[in-house]
């Protein structure tokens, strides 16, 4: 199967932003899928598959995030990424 | 890399008793060369090799000077230097600026700053902030720890036990630096330095456990602010690919510098932290100028060829 890029820009719409709960959900999600899965904003780009690196990427309410996923299960994890952006990670 | 005045303004301000007495609007002029220059021989008149892209500093010997001239001559000659667009002007020591001075800053859209310090030490102070404001930095993924002076990033897919390692790493003895998220920075001297990034600094995540607080279990020399990158340490699932004489050392580049390299398998059971302690002593023994690796190796080719080749 093909090696699959997909990016997309996904906003912050819960109220405290991408604190520690819903860095774990996006790194649980993640986890979950072989492909690369990046988060950048302002030129800094982490893992979607560290918890520190979502932590330190400063997701303000609000904020726009770039998310790439790549590899051959890019689509499905860029599906259950975003539909967690969407349901501002369950929180509100 | 270029900066703004204002940059320097808001990174340094503190550091270098900064006060701005003039041209506050103008902060956003370029700073295009990040060093400053003590404008005496312009003052003369000599305006040949002038060095006008940078902060002009202006201390006892131009304060001197300019008080031994006549008062129209100073006018003009003070005119003369605002004119070649000058980034910006710092007073030390506290002088008072003349009239025409913070006239010519309005006029020319020139800020001017003054100090309590003495030339020299804000000239030593700013070079080290405009250094740091400057240099290439970058973010990248991994573990930096340090051992006995060497600096380590552990560096692997996740899930392969970067935390793990450094947890074991720091049981023994040594000290964390970040987890995970790693700042690096190239210095003039062409060293990589690395730090953790403010918000989650001395924080680790260890799977099952969640966020744990490193100085607060393992006390503060568990911890270091920065460290001087020596080595990189690749963790991988084993591909039977391995290095198994380490005469031909890897490297790995960041930001322009090559950084000695390993990669080590992982396998369950097998004691990583153990193994990256022994690849620190090694990488210390190499930078005293012993090779394990090849000097074995020089040794097996003299005896296989008779003495007839000698290395080292």
């Amino acid at each position: 199967m093909a090696e699959k890029f997909i990016e997309k820009e996904l906003k912050v719409l819960n109220e405290y932003g991408i604190h520690a709960r819903p860095a774990a959900l996006l790194v649980k999600a993640a986890g979950k899928y072989s492909c690369d899965i990046y988060l950048e904003k302002d030129g800094n780009k982490v893992s979607c598959k560290s918890i520190m690196g979502l932590m330190t990427i400063e997701g303000f309410p609000g904020s726009i995030m770039k998310v790439t996923t790549c590899g051959q299960d890019a689509q499905e994890a860029m599906d259950e990424i975003e539909e967690l952006f969407i349901s501002k990670f369950g929180e509100d | 890399m270029s900066i703004s005045v204002k940059t320097l303004w808001d990174e340094g301000a503190d550091k270098l008793q900064l006060s701005i007495i003039a041209g506050e609007q103008y902060l956003d002029r370029k700073l295009p060369e990040t060093t400053m220059n003590r404008p005496g021989l312009a003052l003369t008149g000599f305006f040949q090799y002038f060095a006008n892209q940078r902060l002009q500093i202006f201390g006892l010997a131009e304060f001197t000077y300019l008080k031994s001239l006549p008062q129209e001559e100073k006018l003009k000659r003070m005119v003369d230097l605002f004119e070649q667009q000058i980034p910006g002007v710092v007073i030390t020591r506290n002088r008072k600026p003349t009239k025409e001075m913070l006239e010519l800053a309005e006029r020319y859209k020139v800020p001017v700053f003054r100090t309590p310090l003495v030339t020299m030490h804000f000239i030593n102070e700013c070079t080290v902030i405009l250094e740091k404001l400057t240099a290439p930095q970058e973010r990248v993924q991994g573990t930096c720890m340090e051992l006995m002076g060497i600096g380590l990033l552990l560096r692997g897919d996740p899930g392969i036990g970067k935390s793990e390692t450094a947890l074991s790493l720091i049981e023994r003895g040594y000290s964390l630096v970040s987890d995970d998220v790693t700042e690096v920075r190239r210095t003039s001297q062409g060293k990589l330095l690395c730090w953790a990034n403010e918000v989650t600094r001395y924080h680790m995540e260890i799977r099952g456990l969640g966020i744990i607080h490193v100085p607060s279990l393992f006390g503060v020399a568990a911890i270091r602010r920065q460290t001087e990158l020596d080595l990189v340490i690749n963790l991988t699932q084993p591909t039977g690919n391995e290095d198994r004489t380490g005469v031909n050392p890897e490297t790995v580049e960041f930001m322009g510098i090559q950084v000695p390299s390993i990669t080590l398998p992982v396998r369950s059971g097998r004691d990583m932290a153990n193994i990256v302690e022994v690849a620190a002593l090694n990488q210390k023994l190499k930078e005293l100028g012993h090779d394990a690796a090849k000097e074995l190796d020089d040794k097996i080719i003299s005896r296989l060829t008779r003495g007839r080749v000698r290395h080292g």
